[in-house]
């Protein structure tokens, strides 16, 4: 609190109280008062003056320099009205008072925000698991009626993707309990995905070309699975011309694995590069293929990040497109556990 | 004839779900009465389990604790729960497999497969005619004689006679190799058939591998 600004602020009572005193001067010399007596009148008006003036400024400055420091420091601001000392002067009383009041509605209202997204998330999760059922029920009516068309299941699997696109996207926005860190295979969780492109792959006549080392690391395998499985459907998606391949191999480097999958699709352009981890981004490609919905790499890339992975695209337009997943070994976890 | 229990309470589910394991040659039977299910499990004697997670009553994970108490039936969880937590919960309390909906009815039929050869243990048809099926090293032996196998053409082998008899789809084989981590294309699929073929008919087996037209393949 400055004490320039507080007497500005204070400029009307200050020229009254020297009106009052010049014009008690006047009345004084009027009078003939002897000179001593005006000195100590004088004195006594400042003292008096003075005093009441810095003992309101200097209450008022402890609070508001506590409440102005403690915001400042505080990266949760809303939670300053707990760390205020009750103030000694009643503007400060009515302030804090207020201040409480706002607070608490503005808590209660956020409550019932989160409360309903929870709900929401609660629905959508929910919904996801029943709509799996029709989808499965359909998918094994394709196997079981040989005389449906192959383009129906295509359907269908796009649809699950779908479903399953927004199922972890509800998970990574709000994911503080869904997940599960154990000891994965990159092998087995690799399988797991080629197995459920199988017949994608084959159908676009894309090689599938996995020399990877047999390591395990930890993470959480249905997450893995997900992030894997968005970056295998873009490459199929995405693929250029004859000879279509996927390739899938580990690097080993000191305390981190590396796991890159390269394909030699259509690419990204320079200029997308940078932003195709960005939500709803869909870019050069996306335009061209209009199944595009630009959340699969966002969502992959989200998930990474809460699972303190790391994942790099980097890619020359028409030529490939390689994708990198960093995972540390053990040391971060042993820390954690 | 194997017989597979079915819990599923998704009417339509359950009747593709029985049409797949009849036509695969199983005797199929399913759980109608969910508030009795546990001793309907019990009684039935049953080989298998598909059981579902989503059920009335006790639900899936919990009903399979209760019947893992009282047997060693082989279950396999069938759900479209997706997260890793279920997972694990169900093989704690004793999954003997655990598939996420929407399954591939190919990769399915091969999990069960699977959990009857390990309850079988590796017995499971190692001769065809008097030649004895090495798989651990790659050979077929007759007598002192050997017939060395690539792994691919093992696994193809090995498939086929276990279907002594049955047509097998190429999808099926195709499926084999790739859960066996073997991702081949098409093209090497038929080259492997043929090398095969070449080899079984070098080792005094010829023709016994049979294309049938738009079927697959059937081994006589």
């Amino acid at each position: 609190m400055s004490f320039l600004r507080y007497i500005k602020d204070r400029l009307i009572s200050i020229v009254v109280f020297f009106l009052y005193y010049f014009f008690f001067l006047m009345i004084l010399f009027v009078f003939k008062v002897p000179r001593t007596l005006v000195i100590v009148f004088t004195l006594f008006c400042l003292f008096l003056f003075s005093f009441s003036f810095l003992y309101d400024f200097f209450r008022k400055k402890k609070f508001y320099d506590e409440l102005c420091q403690n915001v400042a420091l505080l990266d949760k601001k809303y939670l300053v009205v707990e760390t205020l000392s009750t103030p000694n002067f009643y503007e400060g009383e009515l302030f804090v008072q207020n201040l409480y009041d706002i607070n608490k509605s503005m808590i209660e209202r956020v409550n019932k925000k989160e409360r309903s997204i929870e709900d929401f998330k609660d629905y959508i999760e929910m919904w996801i698991h029943e709509a799996k059922i029709p989808i499965s029920s359909l998918t094994l009516m394709c196997h079981n009626h040989q005389e449906i068309d192959k383009k129906v299941l295509e359907q269908i699997k796009r649809l699950d993707n779908y479903v399953e696109q927004v199922l972890y996207y509800v998970r990574s926005e709000h994911a503080e309990k869904d997940y599960l860190i154990k000891e994965v295979s990159l092998k087995k969780m690799l399988n797991t995905v080629a197995l459920k492109n199988r017949e994608d792959l084959l159908e676009n006549k894309i090689d599938l070309l996995i020399e990877i080392d047999d390591v395990k690391i930890r993470t959480d395998e249905k997450w893995l699975e997900f992030i894997v499985n968005q970056i295998i459907n873009n490459a199929i998606k995405y693929k250029n011309k004859e000879n279509a391949y996927i390739k899938i191999n580990t690097n080993l480097k000191g305390e981190q694995v590396f796991l890159i999958i390269e394909d030699n699709g259509m690419g990204i352009s320079s200029s997308d590069l940078p932003k195709v981890f960005e939500k709803s981004f869909t870019g050069k490609n996306g335009r061209i293929m209009t199944k595009s919905t630009g959340m699969g790499l966002y969502i992959a890339s989200s998930l990474c990040k809460k699972l303190g992975h790391k994942i790099q695209i980097d890619s020359k337009e028409g030529i490939y497109t390689k994708v990198t997943l960093t995972f540390s070994l053990h040391s971060f976890y042993d820390v954690v556990k | 004839m194997k017989k597979i229990m079915i819990i599923e309470d998704d009417v339509g589910i359950r009747r593709e779900l029985q049409d797949l394991l009849l036509h695969a040659g199983y005797q199929v039977e399913s759980v109608d009465d969910f508030e009795h299910a546990l001793e309907v499990l019990l009684k039935s004697q049953a080989d298998l389990l598909l059981m579902d997670i989503n059920i009335p009553y006790l639900n899936g994970e919990l009903l399979l604790k209760e019947f893992r108490k009282k047997s060693d039936t082989p279950v396999i969880m069938l759900t479209s729960r997706t997260s890793e937590l279920d997972e694990v919960l169900s093989m704690t309390y004793g999954a003997d497999d655990y598939i996420i909906k929407p399954y591939n009815p190919t990769i399915l039929l091969l999990r069960i497969q699977n959990i009857f050869k390990r309850a079988e243990g590796n017995h499971y048809q190692s001769f065809y005619k008097d030649v004895e099926v090495l798989p651990s090293k790659g050979i077929l032996k007759r007598g002192n004689e050997e017939l060395e196998l690539t792994k691919n053409e093992m696994i193809i082998f090995q498939y086929l006679l276990n279907h002594l008899g049955t047509i097998v789809t190429r999808d099926e084989l195709m499926a084999d190799l790739w859960n066996n981590e073997e991702y081949i294309n098409d093209n090497a699929l038929t080259v492997n058939i043929s090398r095969l073929r070449n080899k079984l008919a070098s080792f005094g087996y010829e023709e016994i591998i049979e294309t049938r037209k738009g079927q697959g393949y059937i081994l006589l």
